[in-house]
C-alpha cells in the first residue's frame, strides 16, 4: 500500500502559507519589541531596594516563567476580556501574552547582566556626578547588553516557536494555514511535512544568523567589558 | 462581577482526572525523552560519521521546529503512511518525546565534554572498554554538572505537556476547557488550572534554583 504524495494542492495554497507566515513573524515582532521593554522594566523594578517595586515585578516574573504558556494565553483569550469588560481579538491576546512571558525570560537576561557589571563601574558613574539612571543608561547597560545578546538570540528562537500557539485560539499564523489547507485539501501529510520544513528553514536560518553573530562578538571579546 | 469558583470546584473529579493525565504524559515524556536523549547525545559525541550524522540531523531538525507543529504532523500526518492509528496521548508523547530528546542531548553532550580528557585516560588505563569508562567515571561525574539543565528540561516538558491539549487529550488545560464551556465560568477555570500548575511547577522551579547554586559552589 504506497501512498501518492501529492504536493500540488499545498503548492496551490502558497498564498495562504505566505500570509499565515507573515502573520507568525509579525506576532513575533511585536512580543520581541514588546517583551525587551517591558523585561527591562521589570529587570529594574526586581533590582530596586524599594520592596513595593521589587515585590510586584518578582511575582509577575515567576508566574509567567513558571505556568505553562498555553494556559497564559488561554487566560488572556478567554478569562481577561471578561474581567476587563473589552473584546480581545486572537492578535491582541497573543500580542499581549507573549509580551509580557517573554518579558519575564528577559527580565531574568537582563537582571543577570546588569548584576554581573562590577560595582566599580557603578561608583565611577556616581562619582563624575550621573545620576543612576544616567549611570545605567550610559555606562552599565552598554557593557551588560553585550553580555546578554547570546541569551537574548535564544530567547528570540524560542519565541518563534513559542508563537505557534496561537493557532489554537484561531490566529491566523503559519500552523493555523497548515490547519486550514489540510482539512480543506484531504491532504494532511503533505501539508503538516511542508510546513514543518518551512518552520525548520526559517527557525534554523536565524539560528545560524545569531550564531554568526555571537562568534563576532566573541571575536571582539569581552575585553571592552574587563 | 462576581466571582464562582463552586462551579469549578464542583468539577473537581474532571480536574483529577485532567491532573492524571498530565501526570502520565509528564511521565511517559520525561522517560523517553531523557533516555532517548542520552543516547542521541551519545552518537553526537561520536567520532564515527554515520553515528555522528544522523544523531546531529535528528537534533537539528527537532530543536529547530515547534513542538506543537511536531506533535500535530503526529497526530494528523503520519497515520496515512502507517497501517493504524495514532491516538491523542501518543502523538503527544512521541512529539514531546521526541523534542526533549533533541534538547536533552545537547545537555549530554555539554555535560560529558566538560570532563577532563584525563578521566578518560584513567579509565582506559585501567583497562577499561568505552561503555565502563562512560557509566563507571564520566557519567557519574558529568551528571552532576548536568542536573539544573536536566531539571529545566523536566519543567519545560510539565509545561508542553499542555499541547496535548491542542489534539483533545484529557489533561488540565483541557479540562479547563471542558468546565469554562460547560458553566460559562472561564475565568475561575482557567485561573484554576493556571493556579494549579503554578503551584505544582513552583517547588520545581526553586529546586533547580538550589542545584543552580550548589554547582556554582563547589565548582
Amino acid at each position: 500500500m504506497a501512498y501518492q504524495w501529492d504536493f500540488a494542492p499545498v503548492v496551490a495554497n502558497a498564498p495562504l502559507l505566505a500570509q499565515g507566515l507573515v502573520n507568525t513573524l509579525k506576532v513575533t515582532g511585536v512580543a520581541l519589541a514588546c517583551g525587551l521593554e517591558l523585561g527591562l522594566a521589570f529587570a529594574l523594578m526586581r533590582l530596586s531596594p524599594k520592596r513595593w517595586l521589587s515585590w510586584p515585578a518578582g511575582f509577575i516574573i515567576e508566574v509567567f516563567r513558571t505556568t505553562p504558556p498555553l494556559v497564559q494565553l488561554f487566560w488572556f483569550f478567554f478569562a481577561l476580556p471578561l474581567i476587563v469588560g473589552i473584546e480581545m481579538t486572537p492578535f491582541m491576546a497573543a500580542a499581549v501574552t507573549f509580551s509580557i512571558q517573554s518579558s519575564a525570560f528577559f527580565a531574568e537576561v537582563f537582571r543577570g547582566g546588569i548584576v554581573s557589571i562590577e560595582r566599580g563601574q557603578w561608583d565611577g558613574a556616581l562619582a563624575i556626578g550621573m545620576s543612576r539612571l544616567q549611570a545605567l543608561h550610559r555606562i552599565i547597560l552598554p557593557q551588560a547588553v553585550k553580555r546578554m545578546i547570546p541569551a537574548f538570540l535564544e530567547r528570540s528562537i524560542e519565541l518563534m516557536k513559542t508563537t505557534t500557539l496561537v493557532a489554537t485560539i484561531a490566529y491566523a499564523d503559519l500552523l493555523f494555514a497548515a490547519n486550514e489547507i489540510s482539512q480543506k485539501t484531504f491532504r494532511p501529510l503533505e501539508t503538516f511535512t511542508v510546513v514543518a520544513l518551512i518552520y525548520f528553514v526559517v527557525i534554523t536560518a536565524f539560528s545560524l544568523v545569531a550564531r554568526a553573530f555571537e562568534r563576532r562578538l566573541a571575536v571582539s571579546g569581552e575585553s571592552t567589558v574587563h | 462581577m462576581k466571582w464562582d469558583f463552586v462551579s469549578v470546584f464542583a468539577n473537581t473529579d474532571a480536574l483529577l482526572a485532567g491532573l492524571l493525565g498530565t501526570l502520565r504524559l509528564f511521565a511517559i515524556c520525561l522517560v523517553l525523552g531523557l533516555s532517548l536523549g542520552l543516547v542521541v547525545g551519545l552518537g553526537r559525541y561520536a567520532r564515527t560519521r554515520w553515528l555522528y550524522w544522523p544523531a546531529s540531523a535528528f537534533v537539528e531538525f527537532f530543536r529547530n521546529t515547534p513542538v506543537l507543529v511536531q506533535i500535530l504532523w503526529f497526530y494528523f500526518a503520519l497515520p496515512i503512511l502507517l497501517p493504524f492509528e495514532i491516538g491523542p496521548l501518543m502523538a503527544a508523547a512521541l512529539g514531546i518525546s521526541l523534542n526533549s530528546a533533541a534538547f536533552s542531548a545537547e545537555i549530554y553532550r555539554g555535560g560529558i565534554q566538560s570532563i577532563d580528557r584525563g578521566q578518560w585516560d584513567g579509565a582506559r588505563a585501567l583497562g577499561m572498554g568505552f561503555i565502563q569508562a562512560m557509566r563507571r567515571i564520566i557519567l557519574p561525574q558529568a551528571i552532576k554538572r548536568m542536573m539544573p539543565a536536566l531539571t529545566n528540561r523536566a519543567i519545560e516538558i510539565f509545561k508542553m505537556s499542555t499541547l496535548a491539549s491542542a489534539v483533545a487529550y484529557v489533561e488540565l488545560l483541557q479540562q479547563g476547557k471542558l468546565i469554562a464551556s460547560l458553566n460559562y465560568n472561564p475565568i475561575e477555570a482557567y485561573t484554576t488550572v493556571a493556579v494549579i500548575f503554578f503551584l505544582l511547577l513552583w517547588p520545581l522551579v526553586q529546586f533547580t534554583y538550589v542545584l543552580e547554586r550548589r554547582l556554582k559552589r563547589d565548582e
